[in-house]
């Protein structure tokens, strides 16, 4: 089950006033905060964090929001980013960077996600091909891509602890995304 | 007995050591006169250094200092445009004429002189700055769209050090004009100034150890704008220097900043500057500056 959080209603309900800018770092914080209570009432296992309306996205946000969230949410839900504008993912990927995590952010009016922040290329590259061929075992990674199974079963096990896919038996899935 | 203590005529980064040479030891225990009615110029840097002045001396207890106001009608026109007066004025006797500020239309000030204290003073600085960033930076610089973002975003960060480290408040404003002198061509400068602790006292307990002997306010700066160090265990923490740096690399900017007796700046090839400069004069707290220029036809 999917669960949608408006990062903007959040956004405007933390600061009490209509801004639409993602900035500083309490303002990041309870953000984060009011994510967290409603996850906490929700048996969601994935996350779509909806960035749609918001202008700017600083490093301080950027880190509270994001990367405190994955940090703190490593063995809880699967989370996924949409509505970023292509200018958004640059603070992201820097402090997802800076702390090696990585999420999966949709771009709006795409069911495409691309990874942002901090994956080896190998990983980077298995993510691409479960997304446009659905879940994969090992076999049929290194079938698709002609690697051997120790490279893909490495690839496949990043792409896991940074719950980019989700291996249900023999398969793994790429984080859901709608 | 009132010491008097010079505006520079030209005031800038540049001139500001005079300026702070002029305060002696801090707090200074006479009345101060800052006297202006020469200044023919002062840059947002200059601007806020005086406010920052008459805060530090505002915390310290000291009796209010005065301001003789610019002689040159141009100069206080422009000053109270960029909305110095109107913060000045809760912190020194003002003498001399000042004129009200007027807005007409598209301005060079991009962002008057004003306060930061707490989180949500940073909050409207950026909503404010927005539209006219934009119409500055992609319009009249030619730099990228996404441009006026990461603007934005070293603002938000700049400011941000303040409500986070100082300890007090501070002040931040946002200008475009041209550089004449050094560059040629037109810049957008962003200054930001508090009365604050400082970087060295904001760093020392977690920081100085490692620098043993060189600890100080170079040695501190070094470590904030070189080394992404923050004085919080946070991970997280240090970042926001080291994205405007990056992308200043990119676009030919300079950022320095000065602080207590130190003053380390990232320098652009059209900069002469020397890159840290230290047992200068000493001023309270920390000032800021990022020049973005306009960037040249071959690089758009």
């Amino acid at each position: 089950m999917i669960q949608t959080i408006s990062i903007g209603h959040l956004l405007r309900e933390a600061v009490a006033a209509p801004y639409r800018n993602l900035v500083t770092r309490p303002t990041g914080a309870a953000v984060r905060t009011r994510i967290e209570e409603t996850l906490a009432r929700s048996n969601c296992r994935t996350a779509m964090l909806d960035f749609t309306g918001i202008e700017l996205v600083d490093l301080s946000c950027a880190d509270e929001v994001v990367a405190k969230l994955l940090l703190a949410a490593r063995n809880a839900c699967f989370f996924v980013l949409q509505g970023l504008r292509e200018d958004h993912h640059e603070a992201i990927d820097h402090v997802l960077t800076h702390h090696r995590l990585a999420v999966a952010a949709v771009p709006p009016g795409s069911r495409e996600p691309r990874l942002l922040g901090w994956v080896r290329s190998d990983a980077r590259e298995a993510f691409a091909c479960l997304c446009e061929q659905g879940p994969l075992g090992v076999g049929g990674l290194s079938g698709s891509l002609g690697w051997l199974e120790s490279r893909s079963r490495e690839a496949l096990m990043e792409l896991t602890l940074h719950r980019l896919v989700h291996p249900i038996g023999e398969l793994y899935h790429p984080v859901p995304t709608v | 007995m009132t010491r008097v203590i010079e505006v520079p005529s030209h005031f800038d980064d540049r001139s500001f050591d005079s300026f702070a040479e002029g305060f002696k030891d801090w707090p200074p225990e006479e009345k101060l006169l800052l006297d202006a009615r020469s200044t023919q110029w002062a840059s947002p840097y200059g601007l806020i250094g005086i406010l920052t002045a008459g805060q530090a001396l505002a915390e310290a207890r000291r009796e209010k200092p005065l301001l003789t106001v610019p002689i040159s009608d141009d100069v206080k026109r422009y000053w109270a445009r960029a909305g110095f007066f109107q913060q000045a004025a809760e912190l020194f006797e003002l003498h001399g004429k000042v004129p009200r500020a007027t807005t007409t239309g598209p301005s060079d000030v991009l962002l008057d002189v004003t306060p930061v204290r707490a989180s949500e003073d940073v909050h409207s600085v950026v909503d404010k700055i927005s539209e006219g960033a934009s119409r500055i930076l992609h319009g009249e610089l030619g730099l990228e769209m996404k441009a006026t973002l990461r603007f934005s975003m070293a603002l938000s960060e700049a400011c941000q050090n303040i409500v986070e480290h100082a300890g007090t408040g501070g002040w931040v404003a946002v200008q475009a004009y041209t550089f004449r002198r050094r560059l040629g061509r037109r810049v957008v400068v962003i200054a930001v100034s508090d009365a604050g602790i400082g970087f060295r006292r904001s760093l020392e307990s977690t920081h100085a150890k490692r620098f043993g002997e060189r600890w100080g306010d170079g040695a501190a700066l070094e470590a904030a704008l070189i080394q992404g160090v923050s004085r919080f265990r946070d991970p997280g923490r240090g970042q926001g220097l080291a994205f405007i740096k990056r992308f200043l690399d990119q676009w030919e900017g300079k950022i320095s900043i000065r602080s207590g007796t130190a003053r380390l700046a990232i320098i652009p090839p059209w900069d002469e500057d020397v890159p840290l400069t230290d047992r200068l004069p000493y001023f309270p707290g920390a000032q800021v500056q990022i020049i973005i220029p306009a960037q040249q036809a071959e690089a758009r």
